[in-house]
């Protein structure tokens, strides 16, 4: 069995809200296994993010453990959370939330510099990565409004693993962007997946959930269901659409 | 109407919206109006004070004052003829420079002190004497003594309450029995008139030297100070006496300006207190209604589509801030209302007068109407940027204001702490907003940094005062009988196991400048070697009997400097000098030249010191040895006439008739050493002359704190208020100014959390960002508040100021700002990165 990087225990998640209790995670216990690149769907209200966030540290949970290994991040202060987000985690959102007022080259930077000091060889690792994702140097010194949905996304994702996050978490990646770049973007996800990243993605998109080699099915708070399939690009694509999708219907998606 | 209405709600949202930052202002507007509408109300009031002193006691209105054995009626009569003198009158007075009190701890207290008979004071003022004691009861005191309205509201005497007046060795202990209002000598600081008895003024008038008082009016009122330094040139050359030495002169104007100015300069500080206070409100509403425009622009496109027009829109804004001031302006009103009497009294205090409190409405009505002008006139500047906003551009977030320049300080060079780089490109990118903050702080910084210099100069340190005194201040000034020879008695002095140096010189001599009418006072050493408080700002000491040094005050009054030659007069015997040098001096008026015992003797060829400057060893017990030292050499005539009639064994009158004897003969006959020996059977009393040696004993150091105590105390109140207020005012900009930030800049403090940066991190980083602007702020605030300390100083010459002081100052000021800028970004700490990214 691999080892699992992340698991939780009888996790809950309730919100109040005018007086009125609402439970988004109801004792959830569900593992992340190294390496893996996990789909979590669900429906509207399912409480895909609220797992996320609360699997990250992003959020506390309201009862109930996150394990980081070995590691009970869930009686974490806010700050120890920070810290462990830093060291550990990294982010790509469906806003992408960049930095307005930095250069996409400072955006990047602000990630690396919040978890290591600067060096040549950070520096020169935002650029490598930049580059990778096809961001080239005429666009480093521009602001985010400057670049298209796709680009700032990409530059989103290089933010996100300048600092080899051992989980890279994804709430949406492609919610905003048009069919070509959600397709460059999904592409990256799957090129750090096959070199060991360990990737829990959040979508209500099929293809997107296509990229994953485990979804996870939320209904109410709780996982009602787990498809596992081969890493994206070792079968057939339309067998592997197929697959998902009658596990989707049988979900009642 | 309905215009109005969509104005007015739009105004209290926006106030409702921001509670705390709305709140901060009206208290803003409110200190700022409490300051200025007390202290207009209560300086008009204070202004009423000096005419109220003139109405009540009918006083004359110019004073001088002759030592009495250099005065002639006949100087009178040259003062009556001279154009717009319209009546003049002499009453006897008696005065000293060298006198003591006891105070109530039993220490003896330098104080300037008059004394007069009612009976005289009446020649020329009205006495109306006010006492808790009846008449019966005053008739009861054998040595009453009645005393001006400061010495009960500044020094706390009551009626009934002991005073005991020391003049060299003698005491005279005397009962209060009332106080009265008088025009002159009513200050703690400059001296103070005191009433007596005949037979009390009969005692002290063997002690305390005699005076004439020559009161009179002319019809100039405050403009009569040519014609009183006219007459005195005129009376100097008619007379053939020394009638310079001892002198005091004041008119009309220069009393006015003493009772008023003391109070009027607390009303300036409060004013300017007012102004830091209205320029913070400036700032505020500035940089607040700019965050509001960016952080509202889609709402304000939503408005503006709706049908509000950018004009509705500004208007609403500037209705928020009248709205606000309004309600500090009303609770600042109602405050000044209740402060003006306690400001008024301040003033009373300060003037050492009192008066009678009015409010002046007027003036505060004013004061009100104009913050409110004010602040409706910034809001209105500011907010109608509206304007630039047309619907479909709000709704784009103004695109095409965002700024396309270069990046400034790409991460990529960082060198060390991160947070440090980012906090520097925040502040540069919000440069705008950082430059009310520091006009601010500056401001703030500036007041506090030259309040804090006068109130360590005049508080704090002795050693600073004495360095720009311009005169020595030894321990002991002791003036001698004019028959002690001056250097003999100092060598004898100097050996005493006490003193560590005894310096002849002179006092009570006074010179004037020739052609100019004005009078300076001598500062005579054989060698200014042996000087240690005389300092030149520029320049050399005098050499040689031709060379002199004057003040910095003298060099500006004169417009004269270094190289450059004065003409001093001395009973009409007038002598050119070379000026060596400009001396820091701060007594006397600047009055003081300094030459050489041989330059004094090309205008006094018999000149001879008559004082000695007495310097104790470090450590050495001052009022003990004062008052060891006075029991051996400063016996006087009456001193000796008193013992000569007390009585005791046949020994003690024996010894008593002879110094008794020889006090009339070191007096009267030239004498100038006596030595006895009587015999009565076999037993013969010895004694000699050497008791008889002092005519007074000054101590300059006691004597400047009495004067500078309650400048001392002024300051202190002024410099404590400045640092409260600059901080109340720095803090609450620190913190609006922060919540602005947080939450213009929500998002991204969440993504960067998101990231990984701790809260603590980003209030770190928020804190750094105002410092730039704060270490700007405070560096130019120093230097302008060092600089207006020493151009305001300058008269007085080079004002030490004491940079540890001030840099510890600037230190305690700047961790100041950090911490208000550190614990007002805390609202970090409940941005929830979760509900950011779900919103």
């Amino acid at each position: 069995m691999e080892h699992a990087v992340l698991h939780t225990e009888k996790l809950c998640k309730t919100f109040t809200n005018g007086g009125v209790q609402q439970h988004v995670i109801k004792n959830l216990d569900l593992e992340i296994q190294e390496g893996a690149f996990t789909v979590i769907m669900g429906s509207s209200g399912s409480g895909k993010s609220t797992l996320l966030y609360a699997l990250s540290g992003m959020d506390k949970p309201t009862l109930g453990k996150v394990f980081f290994g070995d590691e009970d991040i869930s009686g974490y202060t806010n700050d120890q959370l920070a810290v462990f987000r830093r060291r550990h985690c990294g982010f790509v959102f469906q806003s992408i939330y960049l930095l307005d007022n930095m250069t996409v080259f400072d955006n990047v930077m602000t990630g690396a510099l919040a978890a290591q000091k600067n060096s040549p060889a950070l520096v020169r690792k935002a650029e490598d990565l930049l580059k990778k994702v096809g961001i080239g140097e005429e666009a480093w010194k521009k602001w985010p409004n400057q670049l298209s949905g796709g680009e700032c996304q990409r530059v989103g994702i290089v933010r996100a693993v300048i600092n080899d996050p051992q989980i890279l978490f994804a709430d949406e990646p492609t919610g905003s962007l048009n069919s070509a770049s959600s397709r460059d973007v999904l592409d990256i996800f799957t090129e750090l997946h096959s070199k060991g990243q360990s990737i829990v993605m959040v979508t209500h998109d099929v293809k997107t959930a296509l990229r994953g080699d485990r979804v996870i099915f939320l209904s109410d708070g709780a996982v009602i269901g787990e498809h596992i399939m081969p890493p994206y690009g070792t079968d057939d694509l339309k067998s592997r659409r197929d697959g998902l999708q009658a596990f989707l219907d049988q979900m009642g998606w | 109407m309905s215009g109005i209405n969509k104005i007015l709600r739009l105004s209290t949202a926006n106030i409702k919206k921001h509670k705390l930052e709305s709140a901060a202002l009206a208290l803003l507007v409110m200190l700022c109006m409490l300051l200025l509408g007390s202290s207009l109300g209560a300086g008009i009031a204070i202004r009423s004070i000096f005419p109220q002193v003139v109405a009540h006691t009918q006083s004359y209105q110019n004073f001088i004052l002759f030592l009495e054995k250099t005065y002639d009626p006949e100087l009178q009569q040259i003062l009556d003829r001279k154009e717009h003198v319209e009546e003049s009158v002499t009453a006897q007075i008696l005065g000293t420079m060298s006198g003591n009190y006891l105070d109530r701890q039993g220490k003896e207290q330098a104080l300037y002190m008059f004394f007069m008979t009612k009976d005289e004071n009446d020649k020329i003022q009205t006495t109306t004497i006010d006492s808790t004691l009846s008449e019966a009861e005053i008739a009861a005191v054998e040595h009453p003594i009645v005393m001006p309205y400061t010495m009960h509201d500044s020094l706390g005497y009551r009626e009934g309450d002991s005073f005991d007046v020391v003049i060299g060795t003698k005491h005279f202990p005397f009962t209060v029995t009332g106080f009265y209002d008088t025009l002159i000598f009513d200050q703690v600081s400059s001296g103070v008139k005191m009433l007596v008895s005949e037979e009390d003024y009969h005692l002290l008038s063997a002690v305390v030297p005699p005076y004439v008082c020559l009161a009179y009016n002319d019809s100039y009122g405050a403009g009569g100070d040519d014609l009183l330094s006219d007459y005195i040139n005129e009376a100097k050359e008619w007379s053939d006496q020394d009638i310079m030495s001892g002198i005091f002169a004041m008119d009309y104007g220069s009393i006015k300006l003493g009772i008023e100015m003391p109070g009027e300069s607390v009303m300036a500080v409060m004013i300017a207190m007012s102004v830091i206070v209205i320029l913070a409100v400036a700032v505020m509403i500035r940089f607040r209604i700019a965050g509001d425009i960016r952080d509202q622009i889609v709402n304000i496109g939503v408005l503006e589509a709706l049908g509000y027009t950018s004009g509705q829109i500004t208007g609403a804004y500037v209705l928020e801030y009248l709205l606000l001031a309004a309600v500090g302006v009303i609770v600042g009103l109602g405050g000044s209302f209740a402060l003006t009497p306690i400001i008024f009294h301040a003033g009373e205090l300060v003037s050492e007068h009192r008066g009678q409190v009015g409010i002046a409405v007027l003036p505060i009505l004013l004061a009100a109407a104009a913050i409110l002008a004010f602040v409706s006139l910034i809001a209105f500047l500011r907010a109608r940027a509206v304007k630039d906003y047309p619907p479909v551009r709000a709704f784009r977030r103004g695109q095409g204001d965002h700024r396309r320049t270069k990046s400034r300080l790409p991460l990529r060079d960082t060198k060390g702490h991160v947070h440090l780089r980012l906090a520097l490109k925040g502040f540069l990118e919000n440069w705008r907003q950082s430059v009310g903050l520091t006009v601010c702080i500056l401001v703030s910084a500036a007041a506090v940094v030259f309040s804090s210099v006068l109130f360590s100069f005049f508080a704090g340190n002795k050693n600073a005062i004495a360095a720009t005194a311009g005169m020595e201040m030894s321990d002991l000034r002791v003036t001698l009988m004019p028959y002690v020879d001056a250097e003999a008695f100092a060598e004898e002095v100097a050996a005493l196991p006490e003193v560590r140096k005894a310096t002849p010189t002179c006092s009570e001599l006074y010179f004037g400048v020739a052609g100019t009418g004005d009078t300076v006072l001598p500062n005579i050493f054989t060698s200014f070697d042996v000087t240690e408080n005389i300092f030149p700002a520029t320049g050399r000491f005098p050499e040689h009997d031709n060379e002199i040094m004057i003040s910095v005050m003298g060099a500006r009054h004169f417009h004269l400097g270094v190289g450059d030659t004065i003409t001093i007069e001395y009973m009409k015997v007038e002598k050119p000098y070379l000026i060596t040098g400009i001396v820091t001096s701060s007594t006397n008026g600047g009055a003081n030249i300094y030459l050489t015992e041989e330059g004094a003797k090309r205008l006094i060829p018999t000149y001879r010191p008559n004082t000695v400057e007495i310097y104790l060893e470090d450590g050495a017990d001052l009022p003990a040895f004062r008052s060891e030292f006075t029991a051996r050499y400063g016996r006087s005539l009456s001193d000796a006439a008193k013992e000569q009639a007390a009585g005791g064994t046949l020994e003690d009158r024996i010894r008593a008739e002879a110094e008794q004897q020889i006090a009339e003969m070191l007096a009267n006959y030239g004498t100038t050493h006596v030595e006895y020996a009587i015999q009565i059977g076999d037993q013969v009393i010895t004694g000699d002359s050497s008791a008889f040696q002092i005519a007074s004993i000054m101590n300059f150091n006691d004597i400047l704190r009495t004067q500078l105590a309650g400048m001392a105390a002024s300051i202190s109140m002024i410099a404590t208020l400045f640092m409260v207020l600059a901080a109340i005012v720095v803090m609450v900009i620190i913190l609006v100014l922060m919540e602005a930030t947080i939450r213009r800049q929500r998002k991204e403090l969440g993504v960067m959390k998101s990231m990984g940066y701790t809260s603590r991190e980003l209030m770190l980083q928020l804190a750094m960002r105002i410092m730039p602007a704060a270490v700007v702020a405070v560096t130019v605030g120093t230097v302008i508040g060092v600089s207006a300390t020493r151009l305001l100083t300058a008269y007085v010459g080079r004002v030490p100021v004491r940079m540890p002081l001030v840099l510890v100052l600037d230190a305690a000021f700047l961790a100041f700002c950090f911490v208000c800028g550190y614990l007002g970004a805390r609202k970090i700490k409940k941005i929830s990165v979760y509900e950011l990214m779900t919103e």
